[in-house]
């Protein structure tokens, strides 16, 4: 049906004299290289959702350009210090947080309904719903209560007290007066029947300065200004997201004007990026953004060598990244020593690092005993060789370009290295969440800023079967002393006192090494040279959040 | 039907040609790693400040996207490539003869019900299959299967082989139905021979040249389709290389080295399209009113 | 010929039977259900959470009785949602269908347009230059690895001279049939130049068969002018071999199509599978690989009935094969 409707269209309009071509100025065509599963925004949230959310929504609180926590659709950030936010013990003894959040009150739906705290308790309701379909509902259980005054204020009580109380970056909003019948008629089956789902392109579900118009599953999405936005006039009058997957027809597309940018937040990787400069950087803008993203190895602990702390220290001084990163990636994506990114509050520019030392390698793997070397591999007196399988998902060019990086890196201090690749849904799926990995396992973790790697590092998440392969601590790590300052870190509410007890974290992980750092990942903008206010954070809020002040610069 | 054209019994210029190309395929894959040694090049030797050089006295072709020597990689990617086809359509074929020859020789419903199982895997659509077969889990389907180094070599073989076998069967069971009434099929079956026998000594020389035929053409089919594989990124996995793989891997430099996606491709190229010569020579020589009909496993 | 078409028929539902328990097994053995995906990518979610999605999308149930469950569904005619698009399953295939059709079918017209006067004409000059070099260049057009062809046609079309669209389907609004038309022509150009190498050997095979029959020869000793006896007589008689050829050829055309709407990014039946296949989205990739199952079933049939319907030398008995 929609789809003669459809056909009628552009039978009509083929018939139409073409002469749109001067509205083109206002129009601009984003290429992406993934299509989202659902553009519901707490549902299976996938960076491609995020990134067209965020031009038609917005969260209520989010992490700013300088990394900052900062309120968006509040309109002061409630805190200890200025006096929205106060500590109370609840009726149970608990220690709590109550803040007080004013919503803006010139927000609107997009079919004119005013956003207000029946949105906000309600989408509260659904996350803390037994049904609720999220695929992460701690912020929502951390809420006890809210306690509304009037249509724009409410009181949040949060509980246990964590240094980043007031983050409640996740809380997204979603339209009561739409959502709300739908939810409470059939909570099991929300996920299949939300609107989000459904009819994406109903104005009322967004509020943002664009909103859907046309979404074409698996190809693209196309906005246009949203009325009820109350904010700045955005420059464009309609946005293109069209998702190629393939990035060498990404490119293509890009070169034969069919889509004027690649978006950074998901499109070619820097190495693909850098070739591309090569050839074409005159004719676009090309930026590298530093990100939070972590790329590194995880070593199965349980192995008995792996166990060895000069082993793990040993393949890492065997290691030349910073060559490997400047000769791959032209230096785009740094060297890392922890999991924690230079760039973020929490980095201690002390923490203890492994420079390229292959002599001082060959020590540690002679004291842990792998001294003798039979046909250049290293062995130790039983016999055994120094040998371990390295893991990474299939099919990512980038990721396998540097495991055989590694492997002949390692090769060369006697150590040898079996690549077994595999398709990311198995390598996620069972390998690596099941802690399957015989030795080491590469892929990268995605954080917000100053987040406390406690589902990474603490011994109380390492997945078994007896906890259903819940957490993340692959590894296998367990570290009374790191446990100690994970606990530390999230029951510290002054950001200066925190510093010592990050410093202290990055520091046992450069000595103990449970997974062996290797880069943060750039991620690429490739812009056309004509648009200018596109600022990238680097972190998980995609450059879309300040949609509106993207313009062309050669037009008026 | 009467048979026309003229009975030829020799291969034809271009069939010999695509053999004589073959064969020297194979032997410089063959020669691998004695040429590795000549020039003194590890096939996974990363050099990362030499990367995609042109070509050089100590690198005839140049190096590829890691620093690592062109002729050496892609000696040891015809050998995988090479043994990945050669051994997935022999598998097929042994699949398919038996089946072949089991269906034409009992007839009745033992060929009924093994025609309708061909039918059933040629209905199954091959590349989605060899999608999903690809992501099985190993571990739930041979209670873990240990370390795979050729990068899925043995995985690709097998799953080919298993999909691959039903134009083979077609071929042997309709050569197979038309041999066993002959005057020495029965003769050998009146005298008490067992039936494997007669089906080895008697029916399988017969149906020996459509098997060689389509075996033939099947090995060009399959460096065809582990190269789509992996570009689909469920190929023969890096380190190891492949024509396939290097192609794909080749795909974003292919503005600045050329070098780097031409080689491969044209390996492929002329591979293949040896294979489909030297299949139809030999179709020729064998059954020229066959000629140039052979279908196409894919 | 009713009780051939009908026994075929039936004969192809049981097989589809089968496949359906096969695919849906195969499909079953892929590792990881979508929540193991969404904890290893998402470093806060709990073990609880794990347990409380897992029960929420019936993932605790054993295999067999999913099946059971499925198959009862799926012949009331619920095919089940799409756990990534969200939508009933057949919301998002029938119109990729549609697009796959569209896509096939446009590349089978244009291939066979193209493939059979070559063909005829190469069979009428069996063993001229002419005859070789069609044969080399179909051998040629058949030894290039399909997504090559695609970024080949792509780099001198739509990068290097500019004149048609990289990629991707139309616009949905504000661009006419015209622009859908060009979006179709390089995926259309890349699935085609594949097809014309394997049909044209396939007609210029079944006009050979037909050009040595002896009743060309008389028709030839008569005087009967060549082209006229080419058409006429021959021509007529090679379309039963053809037909079946076409049809058999389905699975590689289908195999064909998902490399090339994944290299234009065109919203076909292909990569849908592939996508919900990588994307673990079971109910799609099930229907999905059972609705390829059926088309090549589909078209099978119809070689077998039209081969039997077009040449009189078939009998019509149950004959296998």
């Amino acid at each position: 049906m929609g789809r003669l409707a459809r056909l009628a269209a552009a039978v009509t309009l083929a018939l139409l004299p073409a002469g749109t071509a001067a509205a083109d100025d206002r129009h601009l065509t984003i290429g992406v290289s993934q299509f989202p599963p659902i553009l519901h925004p707490s549902i299976e949230p996938s960076v491609a959702a995020s990134y067209i959310n965020h031009m038609a929504r917005r969260p209520i609180t989010t992490f700013d350009h300088d990394w900052a926590l900062t309120c968006v659709v509040c309109t002061t950030l409630p805190t200890l210090e200025n006096g929205l936010a106060t500590r109370v013990t609840l009726d149970d003894g608990r220690e709590a947080v109550r803040m007080t959040v004013d919503l803006a009150d010139d927000l609107a739906w997009g079919d004119g309904t005013p956003v207000t705290t029946d949105d906000l308790v309600f989408s509260w309701e659904l996350g803390r719903h037994p049904l609720a379909p999220y695929a992460n509902i701690e912020l929502y259980q951390r809420i006890v209560d809210i306690d509304v005054e009037g249509p724009h204020r409410a009181h949040l009580t949060v509980t246990p007290i964590i240094y980043d109380y007031n983050a409640i970056n996740d809380l997204e909003l979603l339209p009561a007066h739409l959502e709300r019948p739908i939810f409470q008629d059939d909570p099991a089956n929300y996920r299949s029947r939300t609107l989000y789902a459904t009819d994406p392109t109903e104005p009322g579900l967004w509020f943002g300065p664009y909103r859907p118009v046309a979404v074409e599953s698996g190809a693209q999405v196309v906005l246009e200004h949203n009325e009820t936005w109350a904010g700045p006039e955005p420059f464009f009058t309609r946005l293109t997201v069209r998702s190629i997957e393939n990035t060498a027809a990404l490119e293509a597309n890009l070169l034969a004007g069919d889509i004027d940018m690649i978006a950074g937040e998901l499109g070619l990787t820097v190495d693909q990026a850098i070739a591309f400069a090569d050839r074409h950087g005159d004719d676009f803008q090309i930026d590298f953004q530093p990100s939070l993203t972590y790329e590194h190895i995880d070593l199965n602990l349980d192995d008995p060598v792996l166990a060895d702390r000069r082993i793990r220290r040993g393949l890492l001084h065997a290691l030349d990244r910073q060559t490997l990163v400047d000769q791959l990636f032209q230096g785009h994506q740094p060297v890392a020593h922890t999991s924690i990114a230079p760039l973020d509050v929490a980095y201690d520019p002390a923490v203890p690092t492994y420079g390229f030392d292959p002599e001082r390698a060959g020590q540690l793997f002679d004291e842990a005993g792998f001294d003798r070397l039979e046909d250049g591999i290293r062995h130790n007196a039983d016999g055994d060789a120094l040998r371990f399988t390295l893991m990474t998902t299939a099919g990512n060019r980038s990721r396998e370009l540097v495991q055989q990086v590694l492997q002949a890196q390692w090769r060369s201090v006697g150590v040898d290295i079996l690549i077994e690749n595999e398709p990311p849904r198995v390598f996620f799926g069972s390998t690596v969440s099941r802690r399957a990995f015989d030795h080491m396992a590469m892929f990268a973790w995605v954080s917000p800023p100053e987040n406390v790697p406690r589902t990474i590092l603490h011994s109380s998440h390492i997945p078994t079967p007896e906890n259903n392969w819940a957490g993340q601590n692959y590894p296998g790590f367990r570290n009374a002393e790191m446990d100690r300052l994970i606990a530390a870190i999230e029951e510290e509410l002054d950001a200066d006192a925190r510093l010592p007890l990050w410093a202290a974290l990055q520091a046992l992980y450069a000595e103990e090494l449970p997974a062996l750092p290797l880069y943060f990942r750039s991620n690429p903008h490739v812009l056309p040279v004509w648009l200018e206010g596109v600022r990238p954070t680097g972190h998980r809020t995609p450059s879309t959040m300040w949609i509106e002040t993207w313009r062309r610069i050669d037009r008026p | 039907m009467t048979t026309g054209g003229p009975r030829r019994r020799h291969l034809g210029l271009p069939a010999a040609i695509a053999a004589a190309v073959l064969a020297g395929l194979a032997v410089a894959a063959a020669a691998a790693p004695l040429v590795a040694a000549l020039l003194g090049h590890d096939p996974a030797g990363v050099d990362l400040l030499n990367r995609a050089a042109p070509p050089s006295p100590a690198h005839p072709l140049g190096t590829d996207e890691l620093g690592r020597d062109l002729l050496v990689r892609l000696l040891y990617g015809g050998r995988v490539s090479l043994t990945v086809a050669v051994a997935a359509a022999a598998g097929a074929a042994l699949i398919g003869t038996v089946i072949g020859l089991a269906a034409g020789y009992f007839a009745g419903r033992t060929d009924a019900a093994l025609m309708r199982v061909t039918d059933a895997v040629i209905a199954l659509p091959l590349l989605p299959l060899l999608i999903v077969l690809s992501a099985v889990d190993p571990a739930k389907v041979w209670g873990g299967l240990e370390g795979d180094p050729g990068g899925g070599l043995g995985r690709i073989i097998l799953i080919v082989a298993l999909v691959g076998w039903t134009t083979v069967a077609r071929l042997v069971r309709a050569a197979t139905l038309s041999v066993r009434q002959r005057d020495y099929v029965r003769a050998a079956r009146a005298l008490g021979t067992g039936h494997l026998a007669i089906m080895v000594r008697h029916i399988l020389p017969n149906v020996a040249s459509p098997v060689i035929v389509a075996t033939t053409l099947a090995v060009g089919q399959v460096i065809l389709l582990e190269s789509v594989l992996s570009f689909l990124g469920v190929g023969i996995q890096p380190p190891a290389a492949s024509w396939g793989n290097m192609l794909t891997n080749a795909q974003e430099l292919i503005w600045t080295a050329p070098r780097l996606a031409v080689m491969p491709g044209a390996l492929i190229f002329v591979t293949v399209i040896a294979c489909n010569l030297l299949g139809d020579g030999l179709l020729n020589a064998y059954d020229p009113r066959l000629g140039g009909n052979a279908r196409r496993p894919a | 010929m009713l009780r051939f078409a009908v026994h075929r028929g039936l004969q192809a539902l049981i097989v589809l039977a089968a496949m359906s328990f096969v695919v849906y097994a195969l499909i079953g053995l892929m590792p990881g259900d979508p929540i193991d995906i969404l904890l290893s990518g998402n470093p806060e979610m709990t073990s609880a959470d794990a347990e409380r999605l897992r029960a929420l999308y019936g993932l605790d149930q054993p295999l067999v009785v999913r099946y059971l469950a499925w198959a009862g569904n799926a012949l009331a005619g619920d095919f089940g949602f799409s756990r990534v698009h969200a939508v009933p399953v057949e919301q998002i295939l029938l119109p990729r269908l549609v697009n796959t059709l569209l896509l096939i079918g446009a590349a089978v017209v244009l291939a066979l347009a193209i493939a059979v006067p070559l063909g005829v004409l190469a069979a009428a000059r069996a063993g001229s230059r002419l005859d070789t070099a069609i044969n080399l260049a179909c051998f040629a057009g058949v030894s290039i690895p399909p997504f090559w062809l695609a970024l080949l046609l792509i780099m001198l079309f739509a990068v290097a001279l500019g004149w048609l669209p990289a990629g991707g389907t139309g616009a949905l609004e504000a661009t006419g049939l015209w622009d859908q038309a060009r979006h179709l022509v390089l995926p259309v150009a890349t699935l085609t130049l594949a097809s014309v190498a394997t049909y044209t050997r396939h007609v210029r095979a079944a006009m050979r068969q037909e050009l040595a029959q002896d009743y060309m020869r008389t028709a030839a000793a008569k005087g009967t002018a060549r082209p006229r006896a080419l058409w006429r007589h021959a021509w007529p008689n090679a379309t039963a071999p053809l037909i079946t050829l076409v049809a058999l050829d389905f699975g590689a055309l289908f195999s064909g199509a998902l490399v090339t709407e994944t290299m234009f990014g065109y919203l076909g039946m292909g990569r849908l599978i592939y996508d919900s296949v990588l994307g673990n989205d079971f109910n799609l990739a099930l229907i999905g690989l059972l609705l390829a199952t059926v088309m090549t079933l589909l078209a099978n049939l119809a070689a077998d009935i039209a081969y039997a319907a077009a040449d009189p030398r078939v009998t019509y008995r149950t004959g296998p094969g």
